[in-house]
Formats: structure tokens, C-alpha cells, sequence
């Protein structure tokens, strides 16, 4: 063995430049699995990794206010409950500070016991006037420690110190969730929610044994009696739910990691592969002096890991720091922890595999050389396939196909490398591009109208008249809740009149509204409870007043996760009376957006632009839209580099041809033509796969992934699919041209002596 | 007097370096004029192929001065030689080294392909490879053609640009007697067209067929 080190030793540093080379590949596809083992460990561990920071609880109760100490006794007595804690939440608030405001804040009162949050900044509250804010609301506002924040709801209003920043991952972050989480001291809340005293309406529960959890809850449902709206979310619930929120992104990282683990292995064989062509000479001599095919191979796998184990160790590192920033913004739009320290194990696991593929991928070729006759080693032979005949012409471009088809194996695993990546890239664009409509095209969640003017009813006349107004209507929105399920919010959405050339997401079944006791339901709403056409939907109103309608059908709307419902504004004034509106605004075709926000305000109106989902949401499709272009332009660099490696790989393999070919009279950029013709092929089948992969397989299982109440369409359109083969076929020219230079630096007599 | 297709002046080339070096061509002297065959004999190892490739412009001389048609090799960027190779100088190999890819009427097309030459390029192919009696093997791979069909096809190909010079490095080197014979011919009938010609041997054949006999003995060429 210390002799196969020394020969491999003395070899790596005998060709530094080539060594250096082939470090260089390892070290990119080091990279992109550190990248992606990097993401993808930190999305799968980060909610156990949060959770058991937090001291999550097993199961979390939710009901109408109660006296904790009935409550207490009753969850004591269970026989499975290893310890409790109570809260008392107020839901609907409006958070604010000097520069921001946010609705659908929730203020908990914590009481004794244990928490269930992690404070990762300051200190947990310890009197009153403090409160403890979740992370997403201080990244996203920029609160300091030290800040003031104000809380208000109806007549109550209340101002706290923040001192400390926590993480609970029951949900995903601010402002990603409908509203921010705010921790205070019981009897702050208490006071602020006029409840009585002792008043509690969460209970935390801690079991136990986990794996009888669900026997406790049926327990614990036996013993509510009395206890009104209770519901109750388990741990492994809260975390199937979150895991929807990254399923997407997960299976992104799952696709891109088998992009990277396919192109490193191309790589890593076509550069090996071409090493051992290059010493074909003199494995058939130390055949001729009586190496055995194992020991050369042996040998070669050494060489290999020994480069391999340190430039991965570093591509590694490289990759892992690239995507640490992405990484970290998305775990807090999601509530949850970085992995810290616990990443080098997995990249350790990467790194050994690394070099155990390394080591395979150059023993391999090794073995078949030194396993032929030392004659045919010894004489360097051109490894040649010839193809059967095909009518391409004797172009230099045709001549480089015919190269590629010469190896058809090896063209076929290239291809299938490169439709992978570009089926990835596709989808990459495809949801890029969506994105950018969610933030900025009300179309994507049904929106026709362009502007929205917060003005009465009565207004609706003056606006229509405006120039560039096609139709004004009156548009109101209130905030319900299911009267069987008040847990369940919704938006109930009314306009004075039709509303679907106003606002009209697409069918999913039944049909429009037609008459005032009718109502379309978002598909979230209608999975959340359990609505079809001809069902009732029963809405609980602010004023406290109930109104119902039928389900005429179900849309697929984006906005509110789907909890929608789109009903005719007669009926739902008349249960909410005090309802403000807003007139939202057709545009005509041939007027503009800002012509019309003009005329609007030289009415005196003050027009808003409706936009997309960005006001929710924007943040996290943000990191989402940095996460993907730091993917694509690695994947573009994993393209190129494949095909740099492939194209090596032919002419050193065909290095009498070409010398031939300069002997002929071909120039540099005939040499470009032919390797061109080789790369193009190789690229243009590959983007054209990975366009019928991207549409019949990735784009229907990442749409599937990215939201069930809606139908999102991430097949990549004529232009991002144009973009994707042009700059395939870019990349390839360019790959050719690099080879080619370095083909054409070689002295032509060096390549005929090779024979 | 004509003016020599091929003039070498002390040409001088060397390889190794320090006590490994090796002159391989010390001082050598050549003129071909066109309708000459002139047959360059010696050991192997004794710098025939050299002095061909030196000639064709594939490598760089040490020393000395070569000149191609009136155009002085040494003096020529790559991309000089490079257009000098498709248009003035045809070579032939030992090995034929026609691309398997390929055809052999590809083959011979390829190269007026690289020197892009127009239409007349396809007719001048065909019509060289009926005249060297190759229209059977035309349509067929180079690895189903006989040795002596694959280098008459690579007779065709040096020649198809219409060359001054060819230069045929042991053209009957891998062939049968009988049809190391046909490529004398062949080579024999190219000269007395009125192009120069220089093939590197060791067949006596050749030498026979040749108009002068030149030989390489320690670098020297006499």
C-alpha cells in the first residue's frame, strides 16, 4: 500500500496543472452537494431542531375561555399528561410600532410552567408591561430590544416593552402567517381582553408517552364536557402542516441534489476517463513490466481519493456557506432553527461519499485499460466506435455529431444529465416568473380590476364617469368565521353587483353565483370545511350576527390560502350593515394604470394599485425567488462544465482525427465547429428532454407540492423555454470554444504520433 | 528555370533538451521543382517524417528556412499555415488516417469542406474518385475497405484542393505489395501532372519509381 502512495503521490505532484484541474471539478460538484445537503438538512431537521428547543408541546388545546383550575384538574387527570401550561390569547389585534402596523395580531398571556418558545434574543417576560415578539416580526419590522410596541382592539389598547425575541414553531413566521405572535404577562392580556380573572383559553400539553398521544386526546375529549369549542393540534400535525409550506422547496432541493449528484458523476467519469486516455501509454507498460490490473487500478483510485478527499472538503465548505444566507431567512419565515455545528456531520457523510465515488469512477476505467492486452494499451489506441451510416453531410458541424454518436452511451448519460438540469432550470424559471406575477399581477389571484378607491357607494357614479374607467363597482370585504367552527376564519368578499368581471379566480366546480342567498367558496375554504355545491355556508359576522348562503361552487383562489367566499353585497349588508367599501376600478383597453390613477385623483379620490400577494407573503417569496437564482446560476455552471468535461474527454479521445484535421487545413474555428457540432447535439437533446420532462413530470409534482387549494401552473412558458435552450446551445459554443483553444495549442504532430 | 516548389534551406531541428537533446535534422538542404518525385530513404528514426511534417507546416523548425509555393513557412502565423495546408500542400499517411465517421467520398469531401470551396468541390471529388477507380468503395465506411482502397481515398483527399505539393509520409507502409504498387502509380501520375512530390520510404519500389533518391544519414540529407 505505502508503495501505491508513493506512485500516486509522485504522480499527483508530477502534473500539478492536470491535478489542480481535476481538483477543480471535484471541488464544483463538492459544492453544489454541499449546497444542497446544506438546505435541505436545514428544512428537514429545522422543525425537531426548533421544537425541541422550545420544549414544543405534545398537543396544544384551544377553546372558549374557562377558569384555569378547572381546566387544570381536568387535564391532570389524565392519565398520560406529564405536565401542562395555560395561556390566554387575544386573536384579531392590531399590532404597531412608530413605522408599522399589522391586523390579525395575536396577543398571548403566558402564565407559569413551561413555555413552549425558544427565546433566541434578550429575555423571556418577567412582569408586566413586557412582551416577548416572535422572530419574523422583528426581522420583518426591525424591532430592537428596548422598542415599544402598541396592541389595539375595539376600545382596548395597551403599549409594552420588548425585551425578549422568541421562535415557536406551531406555526410559520410573520409575516408569512396571517398576523405576528406577541408574549406578555397573563394579566396584561387579561386586561386588555376584559376577561375575568383566571380566564384561560389555550392549554399546552406535555405527554408522557408520544406514541399515545392520540388515546389522550380522545381522553381528554371525554373528560371536556362543558368545555365549548375545543380543538386540539398535535405536534406531528403542526409539523405535517409546515412541511407543506416547504414541500416545494424541498423538492426542489431533492431534485437539484440528484442534478448534482448526476452531473458530478458525469464529471467526475469523463475526467477520469480522459486521465486514463491520456496514460494509456503507460499503464501498458507497467503491464509489460507485470502490474496487475488491480494493483494500476488501485493505484489510480488512490490518486483519485487523495485529490478528492481535499478538494471536496473545500467545495464542500464552499457550498455550504453559499446557500448559509438563503438558508437561515427561509428557516425564519418558517419558524425554525439553523442546524449550527450538526451540519458537518451530513457534509462529513457527503465528503466520504465524494471520495468514494472519486475513487470508483477512476479505478474503473483504469481496470478496463489495464485489463486489455498491454499491445493495444501500449499503442494508445484511439477508442473509436463507429456508428452506423447516417446522411448528415461532411460539414464540421455535422462531422462533431457524428462524433457524439460515436460514443452513444456516453452521449445518451450526458443528455439525460442535461435534460435533468434544464428540466430543473425550467421549472426554476417557471416558478420564478410566477412569483413575480403573485407579487405583482392581481390577475394571478383572480383580480381584474387594476385600482381600488376607498370611497362610499355613492361615489360609484362619479368614478364610472372618469376618462379610462370601463367599471366601477362597490367591493366589500369582512372578516367571518364558521358559525359550526369559529376557529375556522374566512374572508367573506361581496360586490353591489356581478363580480366576475371584477374579481373571478377560476372554477374548480359547480358554478357562479346567481342570486343573493348563493355564495362561491375558495377550494382552501371548502377543504377546511367541508363544502360542496349545495351545501350551507354559515357566516359568522363581526357584528355577531349570522348569515347563510348555499354553495353554488368551488373557485380555486390564491388570496387567504382559499378561505374565501364571494357573495352578493345586498345580503351581506344587511347582517353587516357598517361594512366599509372600496370601489374597485376597471381600466379600458388602450388607457394606462397612471392615466387613470391621474383622473382619479384629480377627482379627488386617492387610488390604490391592486397588486398580487406581496403584501402578505412578499417577504418569504423574496428568500424563495434568492434561493432559486442561486440555484440556477449554479446549475447554468454544472451545465457548462459538463459539457467542457465531455467535450475534453472527445478530443483526447480523438486526438489523431483532429490533428488530421489540422493537416488538412481546419483553423480554430473549424475545430470549434466540429467540437460545437458534438455539444450542440448533446444540448439541444438535452434541453429538448428536459422541456417534456419539466411539463409532463416536474411541473404537475411541484404544482401538486406547492398548494392543493389552487391550481398554480409552473409549466415554463414559450419564452423562459426559448431562454433555456438558447442558453444551452450558448453554453455549448462556449464549452466548444474553450476546448477547441486549448485543442489547437497542442502541436499537430503529437496528436498523428498517437497511434 | 522553374522555381522549385518546395526549397529547404539548413534546416535545423532538435528534441529533447540538455543531454537528452537530439538533432534530428542538421543543416538539410531540398529543392523539389514541380513534376519531381523525389523519394527521401534512411533508418527509422533518422528524420524522414520530421522533415515532412516541417515541410507540411506542422511543426516549427530550429533553424533554416523553408519555402512552400513562395511563401516562407517560418515566417507564417499558424493561421498562415493553416490556409497554406488547404490550399498548396496535400499529405498522405502511412496510417491513411481517414475518419471512421465518414464515408470515403465524405472523407475526400471534407477537405475542400475545410477549404471552403464552392460547389465545384463535390463535381472535383466525384471526379477524383472515379479516376483513381474507387466509385465502389465511395459510399462505404473506411473500416470495411481494403487498405489499399483506404489509401488511394487518401490520395484523393490530399489532392482534391488542388495542391503544389504532396507530401506522402511511407505511403505503402501498411499495404500489400500488390497494392503498395497502385499508390506508386498513383503518386508517380500526380508528379508527372506537374505537382511536387515527396514520400519518406523504405521501399525500394518507391525509390525505383522515383526521380531523385535522397538520403537522411545522421541529419545530414544526401
Amino acid at each position: 500500500m505505502s508503495s501505491l502512495l508513493r506512485v500516486a503521490l509522485a504522480r499527483l505532484a508530477g502534473r500539478p496543472g492536470r491535478t489542480l484541474l481535476a481538483a477543480g471539478g471535484i471541488a464544483a460538484a463538492a459544492a453544489m452537494l454541499g449546497a444542497a445537503t446544506t438546505v435541505a438538512f436545514g428544512l428537514a431537521t429545522g422543525f425537531d431542531r426548533a421544537a425541541d428547543r422550545a420544549g414544543l408541546p405534545d398537543a396544544m388545546a384551544q377553546f372558549d375561555a374557562e377558569d384555569v383550575r378547572e381546566v387544570r384538574r381536568r387535564a391532570l387527570a389524565l392519565p398520560n399528561v406529564r405536565s401542562v401550561s395555560f395561556r390566554l390569547e387575544d386573536g384579531g389585534v392590531e399590532v404597531y410600532t412608530e413605522r408599522d402596523y399589522a391586523r390579525h395580531g395575536k396577543l398571548q398571556g403566558v402564565r407559569g410552567g413551561e413555555r413552549g418558545y425558544a427565546i433566541v434574543e434578550g429575555r423571556d417576560v418577567r412582569g408586566r408591561g413586557e412582551v416577548v415578539v416572535e422572530r419574523g416580526l422583528q426581522r420583518e419590522w426591525g424591532i430592537r430590544l428596548g422598542e415599544r410596541v402598541g396592541v389595539h382592539q375595539f376600545r382596548s389598547y395597551a403599549t409594552f416593552e420588548v425585551v425578549g425575541v422568541a421562535v415557536t414553531p406551531d406555526n410559520v413566521a410573520f409575516p408569512l402567517a396571517n398576523g405576528p405572535r406577541l408574549y406578555a404577562h397573563y394579566e396584561d392580556v387579561r386586561e386588555f381582553s376584559r376577561e375575568r380573572p383566571g380566564a384561560v383559553n389555550i392549554a399546552l400539553l406535555w405527554v408522557q408517552d408520544p406514541e399515545q398521544i392520540d388515546l389522550t386526546l380522545s381522553q381528554a375529549r371525554v373528560a371536556s364536557f362543558g368545555i365549548d369549542e375545543l380543538e386540539f393540534v398535535t405536534r406531528d400535525g403542526v409539523h405535517t402542516l409546515i412541511n407543506q409550506a416547504a414541500g416545494i422547496v424541498i423538492a426542489l432541493l431533492v431534485a437539484f441534489s440528484l442534478v448534482a449528484l448526476g452531473a458530478a458523476l458525469a464529471m467526475l467519469g469523463s475526467s477520469s476517463a480522459a486521465d486514463i486516455q491520456r496514460r494509456l501509454v503507460s499503464i501498458g507498460l507497467l503491464r509489460t513490466l507485470g502490474a496487475t490490473p488491480r494493483a494500476i487500478a488501485a493505484s489510480v483510485a488512490l490518486e483519485g481519493a487523495l485529490v478528492a478527499a481535499l478538494a471536496g472538503g473545500v467545495g464542500l465548505a464552499i457550498g455550504a456557506i453559499a446557500v448559509h444566507g438563503p438558508t437561515d431567512r427561509l428557516l425564519v419565515a418558517l419558524n425554525e432553527l439553523g442546524p449550527g455545528a450538526a451540519i458537518v456531520w451530513p457534509l462529513l457523510a457527503c465528503l466520504a461519499g465524494l471520495v468514494l465515488v472519486v475513487a470508483v469512477t477512476a479505478a474503473w476505467p483504469a481496470w478496463r485499460a489495464a485489463s486489455r492486452p498491454p499491445v493495444e494499451t501500449l499503442g494508445g489506441a484511439d477508442l473509436v466506435r463507429v456508428p452506423a451510416r447516417a446522411r448528415l453531410g461532411a460539414g464540421s458541424l455535422a462531422l462533431g455529431v457524428r462524433l457524439a454518436l460515436s460514443r452513444p452511451r456516453r452521449t445518451a448519460a450526458t443528455i439525460a444529465v442535461l435534460a435533468a438540469a434544464s428540466s430543473i432550470v425550467l421549472l426554476m424559471l417557471a416558478l420564478a416568473g410566477l412569483l413575480q406575477r403573485l407579487q405583482d399581477d392581481p390577475e394571478t389571484v383572480g383580480k381584474r380590476y387594476r385600482l381600488s378607491v376607498p370611497a362610499a357607494a355613492t361615489d360609484v357614479p362619479a368614478i364610472r364617469a372618469l376618462p379610462g374607467v370601463a367599471g366601477a363597482t362597490a367591493r366589500y370585504e369582512v372578516q367571518a368565521a364558521d358559525s359550526f367552527a369559529l376557529g375556522q376564519a374566512f374572508s367573506v368578499i361581496g360586490f353591489a353587483g356581478d363580480h366576475v368581471p371584477y374579481e373571478a379566480p377560476p372554477l374548480a366546480s359547480g358554478r357562479r353565483l346567481a342570486a343573493v342567498d348563493e355564495v362561491e367558496v375558495g377550494l382552501g375554504l371548502a377543504q377546511a370545511l367541508n363544502l360542496s355545491e349545495g351545501a350551507t355556508l354559515a357566516a359568522q359576522l363581526p357584528s355577531g350576527r349570522e348569515v347563510r348562503f348555499r354553495v353554488s361552487g368551488v373557485v380555486r383562489a390564491l388570496e387567504n390560502e382559499g378561505r374565501v367566499a364571494y357573495v352578493r353585497a345586498s345580503r351581506l349588508l344587511a347582517a353587516e350593515p357598517f361594512a366599509v367599501p372600496e370601489i374597485a376600478v376597471l381600466i379600458e383597453p388602450g388607457a394606462t394604470k397612471d392615466a387613470v390613477a391621474t383622473n382619479l385623483r384629480r377627482a379627488g379620490f386617492f387610488p390604490r394599485a391592486v397588486g398580487g400577494v406581496t403584501a402578505r407573503g412578499g417577504g418569504f417569496l423574496e428568500v424563495l425567488a434568492a434561493l432559486l437564482r442561486s440555484f440556477a446560476v449554479v446549475i447554468g455552471a454544472v451545465c457548462l462544465y459538463v459539457l467542457v468535461q465531455t467535450l475534453t474527454l472527445t478530443a483526447q479521445e480523438r486526438i489523431r482525427a483532429l490533428a488530421v484535421l489540422r493537416t488538412l487545413g481546419a483553423g480554430r474555428g473549424q475545430v470549434t465547429a466540429v467540437l460545437a457540432g458534438t455539444a450542440l447535439l448533446i444540448a439541444l437533446c438535452g434541453a429538448a428532454v428536459g422541456a417534456v420532462l419539466e411539463r409532463f413530470v416536474v411541473a404537475p409534482a411541484a404544482s401538486g407540492l406547492a398548494a392543493s387549494y389552487v391550481s398554480l401552473s409552473l409549466v415554463a412558458d414559450a419564452r423562459d423555454t426559448g431562454l433555456t435552450v438558447l442558453g444551452l446551445a450558448l453554453l455549448a459554443v462556449l464549452a466548444a470554444a474553450w476546448v477547441a483553444r486549448g485543442a489547437v495549442r497542442r502541436p499537430i504532430v503529437a496528436g498523428l504520433r498517437e497511434e | 528555370m522553374i522555381e522549385p516548389v518546395v526549397a529547404a534551406r539548413g534546416v535545423v531541428k532538435s528534441f529533447g533538451s540538455g543531454r537528452a537533446a537530439r538533432r534530428v535534422l542538421d543543416h538539410v538542404d531540398l529543392e523539389v521543382r514541380p513534376g519531381e518525385l523525389v523519394a527521401v530513404v534512411g533508418r527509422s528514426g533518422s528524420g524522414k517524417s520530421t522533415l515532412l511534417h516541417l515541410m507540411a507546416g506542422l511543426d516549427r523548425l530550429d533553424a533554416g528556412s523553408i519555402t512552400v509555393a513562395g511563401i516562407r513557412l517560418e515566417q507564417q502565423s499558424q493561421a498562415g499555415l493553416t490556409e497554406l495546408r488547404r490550399s498548396r500542400i496535400g499529405f498522405v499517411f502511412q496510417s491513411f488516417h481517414l475518419l471512421p465517421e465518414l464515408s470515403g467520398y465524405e472523407n475526400v469531401l471534407l477537405a475542400a469542406r475545410l477549404a471552403r470551396r464552392g460547389a465545384g468541390a463535390t463535381a472535383r471529388a466525384r471526379e477524383l474518385i472515379a479516376s483513381l477507380g474507387l466509385d465502389g468503395a465511395a459510399s462505404r465506411l473506411p473500416g470495411t475497405l481494403s487498405g489499399g482502397e483506404q489509401q488511394r481515398l487518401a490520395i484523393a483527399r490530399a489532392l482534391v484542393n488542388g495542391p503544389a505539393l504532396v507530401l506522402a509520409d511511407e505511403p505503402t507502409g501498411n499495404l500489400d505489395a500488390e497494392s503498395g504498387a497502385t499508390v506508386l502509380g498513383l503518386l508517380r501520375g500526380i508528379a508527372d501532372g506537374e505537382r511536387a512530390v515527396v514520400l519518406a520510404t523504405h521501399d525500394a519500389e518507391a525509390t525505383a519509381r522515383a526521380d531523385r533518391v535522397l538520403e537522411l544519414r545522421d541529419g545530414r540529407l544526401g
